[in-house]
Order: structure tokens, then C-alpha cells, then sequence
């Protein structure tokens, strides 16, 4: 793999300097993986915005089920120095609440909306965060998480079909 | 007047795809609107769990039916970059070949697609009928129309058919010599401009209030914001192309830059065939069966830039035979759900399609 960016690594260490980064990872050499206390999250978004990144091109969740923990990752993309950072945190798979960071990037309500569709996080101050979205009478718990089996869902909702015609003709019979 | 409650779409020769946008007017001024999604929510991010990586090649290209191949490639780009694959030299421009073809026949189709809400349905015959090219050579290359399951973990699954440069060539000369006609026929249409001219705003502030990218983001802020030039994979850094930019988006200007993109497209395309190297196509990923392949551990998210804007994939691996979690974000979702909400009101219901059209939306991306 090639050099990770200089850029970047001056950035992260910067990041380090106002906040307490428990984890730092370089998957790519223009992208980094910060870790945070949800409690830290916020002000480390406004402060990357200012740094540039004013882009968040995703919001997404991974239910760490064995951890009891679901992790909410924050994509920034800064469309000058072509830098992208993924800002982490790991919040109670039991008692699923965050902030919403509307305030810093208002595009984050839809995907905000999706993850608590998806994983039931609720996003306190999102006014719209636990309206239906995609999923239409949705009466189990929500999909994504780990725990929640498709096929299970599918034998309990829907009837097993019960085919009474034979579709294989017999030779010579046809229509 | 009292307001009324409309459905504009999913059946409406306008809208793109499986979506509608509920809409309260009031004459025919939209007062609110939101978009409803979900008619095509295929839980592909789930099924992706439950597939090996090897597998998923096959079902990502569904996500997005007019241009499968940026699914396959970000979600190649992550494994590799989790595994740290090399991939060959020859893949890199195959690639981006298949990118920029896949590219061209979204662009014609989305060009050729203002025909709908406008009235011009020859448009949309002549882009159509153009994009059936480009599907022939695709299904040369690869076997495939539509859904190409070629760009795989490791390079392409296959070389390119002895040949077939001569034919894409000839087809990109052919096209080139009749994009004119393009541009006659639609932009400089009086009554496509009617409805495009000064119609259809989109300021540079929202764009980067909603987090739009592709040809929305570059129309209104005068930046070349294209990741193959921002942060170029394959070799997107070895190849000349310019990005048509623009500093007043209206929904002409969206579409002229649509229009010019496409002799970047065939600008690319020209050198990728002069340039392209010999050698394998393939590297053997990781050890042992495809079907048994384990990718190491980690998270990363990777990007392209589709006809429409930053499309990637955000991967999760814990070692094992499976991804552990794939999310997607479709590039226009954005515009499509926050967008239709706050700035889609106060425009005429008879817009709304052109709206959605210029805006560069697809809903099965947006539904996954």
C-alpha cells in the first residue's frame, strides 16, 4: 500500500490534540478511521466541518451484536484535499439514543431516518427520525439487526403456497 | 383554494423508476412534498450478509439498473483495499472502460430521459436506441446486457473478445458525429427551454446543505468536484479529460453538462484503447475456492463517481466468508429524499418530473 497522506495524518493528529481519539486506522492512504465517545461526536463534526469537510456522504450503523453494541459511523469527504474520514462511536445496543447532528449537517436527517428504520436508533431532536420510510406495516423488530431472521420473518408472515395443479404435463398431453 | 393531496408517480411517463412523490397543492403550485420510497426495497444490504463475497458480485449490479457497474467496482475496490490486493495493470483500464461505457449509457438515457416530462419522446427513442449499442457491447465483453457481473475482486473476470476495440470505435465515432444532432434536438429545443431555462434552481448553499455531488454539485459551483479527479482510481490520473463545469444551475445548465460530459466520455474512452497495456486481467485474490474466500478484517468505505454523482459502498469484515455489513449510498439520495421535501415546494406540479429528472435521481439506489 502506498504512503498515507501527510495531510491526513496531520489532520488526525490534530483531532487527537482537542479530543480523546481512542482509536485511530488508515484503511486507505486518503482515508482515516476515528473512534470517539458518543459524548464527542458532535463537537469533533463541527470541528471537521470547519476543517473542510463539508461534505457527510453517509450515515451509517453496524450492530456489533456479540459487543451489545451499535456503532454509528459518521462519513466526511472534503472535496478540496480529496480526504476522506470515517468519524466512529459505539452507543448501548440495549438503550439505542443518540443526538442528532442535524444541526451540524442537515443532510444527515434522512440517513438518520434509515438507521433507525433499519437498526432502531432513535436520534433525539430529529422531529422526524421515527417515521416509517421504506418499509410499509412494519410489525417486527427492525431488519438489520443481526438478531432478526429473514427467513423466520418470511414462514411466520406469509402462508406456505400450496400448488394443486400439476404444471409438469405428460408426454403427449400439451395443452 | 383548499389543498389537495396528488400522487406523481410511480406509473407516470416522467418518473423515473419505482418511486412517487406525494404532493399537496394548491392550484398547481406544490405546498409540500415528500418522497415515497420503499416500492423497490429489496433489503440488499441484508441479502449482502447472507452471501459470500464471492456471490455478491452477482446480486450488487440489481442495486441500480441503469448503471450496475459502479456497484461492482466499489464494492471490488473495498475488498481489495481490505485484502491489500494488487490488481493487474490491463484490469485498471479494462475497468474503467467498462466505468466509462456504463457511464455513456446512463448519460444517454438520462439525457434522452427529459423527453418524458418535456413531450419529446423522440429524444428518448433516438438515446434509447444508442444506449442498445453500448448494451451489445457490453454483452460482448461480458457476456451480459444489463447487469454485467464483470469487474470482480482481483481485476475482471475475463479479457476483453479479440476485435472488440474496432467496434467500440466505430461506435464512439458514429456517436460523436451525431451528438450534434443531440443538441439540436433537445437543447436547443424553444420548448425544452421553456421548461428548463431559469427553471429548476439549485444553489450552490443547498448543494452543500444536502450533501449533492455529481452533476448537481459541479452545475452550481463552478469546481471540476469529480472523484475521478479528486481521489482517481484505476488509472484515472493517466488519462486527459475535462470536467464541464458551470456556476448557474438551472435545469439547462444540468443538462448541457450532461451533454458535454458525454465527449469527455468518448475522449476517455479513445485513450483508454490507445493506452490500454497487454497482460493479465486477473489476480488470484485470496487463497483457496472463491466460494471459500475470507477477507481480513476491517471497515472501509470506497467511492466512484457515477453518472450521477459519489456512489460507494461502506464495508465491514470480520474475517469471515461473509461481508459483516455493507451499506450503500446511492448518489442521489440526498436530492431525492431531503431535496423533494424542502425545495421541491413552491414549484408547478407540472415540474415536478422535470425536477426529479434533472436532479439526477434513481430510486432503486435510493431503496436498495
Amino acid at each position: 500500500m502506498s504512503k498515507i497522506n501527510m495531510q491526513l495524518k496531520e489532520l488526525t493528529e490534530n483531532v487527537g490534540k482537542s479530543y480523546s481519539v481512542l482509536q485511530v486506522d488508515y484503511p486507505t492512504p486518503n482515508q482515516a478511521a476515528l473512534d470517539f465517545q458518543p459524548g464527542d461526536v458532535h463537537a469533533v463534526l463541527a470541528y471537521l466541518k470547519g476543517q473542510g469537510f463539508r461534505q457527510m456522504s453517509l450515515l451509517s450503523c453496524v450492530d456489533w451484536i456479540e459487543d451489545g453494541q451499535f456503532q454509528l459511523v459518521y462519513l466526511l469527504f472534503n472535496w478540496e484535499a480529496g480526504l476522506r474520514l470515517q468519524v466512529r462511536t459505539r452507543i448501548d445496543r440495549a438503550n439505542p439514543v443518540f443526538t442528532t447532528v442535524t444541526g451540524i449537517y442537515p443532510g444527515a436527517k434522512y440517513y438518520e431516518r434509515d438507521v433507525h428504520e433499519f437498526f432502531g436508533v432513535e436520534f433525539n431532536g430529529n422531529p422526524d427520525s421515527s417515521k416509517p420510510l421504506f418499509l410499509e406495516n412494519w410489525d417486527d423488530m427492525p431488519p438489520m439487526r443481526k438478531d432478526f431472521d429473514p427467513q423466520a420473518y418470511s414462514d411466520r408472515k406469509y402462508k406456505a403456497r400450496e400448488y394443486k395443479t400439476d404444471f409438469n404435463t405428460k408426454a403427449g398431453e400439451g395443452q | 383554494m383548499k389543498e389537495v393531496k396528488l400522487f406523481l408517480g410511480p406509473q407516470h411517463p416522467g418518473m423515473h423508476g419505482n418511486s412517487s412523490i406525494h404532493m399537496y397543492v394548491d392550484g398547481d403550485i406544490i405546498k409540500r412534498s415528500y418522497l415515497l420510497p420503499g416500492m423497490l426495497h429489496r433489503g440488499f444490504e441484508k441479502s449482502m450478509e447472507r452471501r459470500t463475497w464471492m456471490n455478491n458480485i452477482a446480486l450488487i449490479p440489481r442495486i441500480c439498473v441503469p448503471e450496475p457497474d459502479p456497484n461492482e467496482m466499489v464494492f471490488a475496490l473495498n475488498a481489495e483495499a481490505l485484502a491489500s490486493v494488487e490488481v493487474p495493470e490491463r484490469a485498471h483500464w479494462i475497468r474503467m472502460l467498462v466505468l466509462e461505457l456504463a457511464r455513456l449509457s446512463a448519460h444517454l438515457m438520462a439525457f434522452g430521459g427529459i423527453g418524458g416530462p418535456t413531450g419529446l419522446y423522440t429524444a428518448m427513442y433516438w438515446a434509447q436506441a444508442d444506449r442498445d449499442s453500448i448494451l451489445t457491447l457490453f454483452e460482448e465483453i461480458t457476456g451480459q446486457r444489463v447487469y454485467h457481473m464483470y469487474i470482480t475482486i482481483g481485476g475482471v473476470r475475463k479479457d476483453l473478445p479479440k476485435g472488440i476495440e474496432k467496434k467500440i470505435l466505430a461506435f464512439v465515432d458514429d456517436l460523436e458525429s451525431r451528438l450534434p444532432d443531440y443538441e439540436n434536438l433537445v437543447l436547443n429545443n424553444p420548448s425544452v427551454q421553456a421548461r428548463t431555462k431559469d427553471q429548476i434552481m439549485l444553489p450552490a448553499e443547498v448543494v452543500w446543505e444536502l450533501g449533492v455531488t455529481g452533476i448537481g454539485m459541479r452545475s452550481s459551483t463552478g469546481k471540476a468536484y469529480d472523484l475521478r479527479k479528486v481521489t482517481p482510481y484505476a488509472r484515472y490520473d493517466k488519462v486527459e479529460f475535462d470536467v464541464p463545469t458551470a456556476t448557474y444551475s438551472d435545469a439547462h445548465t444540468r443538462l448541457t453538462l450532461k451533454y458535454l460530459e458525454m465527449y469527455q466520455i468518448i475522449r476517455i474512452i479513445r485513450q483508454i484503447l490507445d493506452l490500454m497495456p497487454a497482460g493479465k486481467v486477473r489476480e488470484k485474490a485470496l487463497d483457496g475456492s472463491a466460494l471459500r474466500w475470507q477477507v481480513p478484517a476491517g471497515q472501509v468505505y470506497s467511492a466512484v463517481e457515477a453518472s450521477r454523482g459519489e456512489y460507494g459502498y461502506y464495508t465491514v469484515s470480520t474475517g469471515g466468508t461473509m461481508p459483516y455489513r455493507v451499506a450503500v449510498r446511492g448518489a442521489s439520495f440526498p436530492q431525492a429524499t431531503l431535496g423533494i421535501e424542502k425545495y421541491l415546494p413552491g414549484h408547478r406540479i407540472d415540474d415536478a418530473a422535470l425536477w426529479f429528472d434533472t436532479m439526477g435521481i434513481c430510486s432503486p439506489e435510493i431503496d436498495r
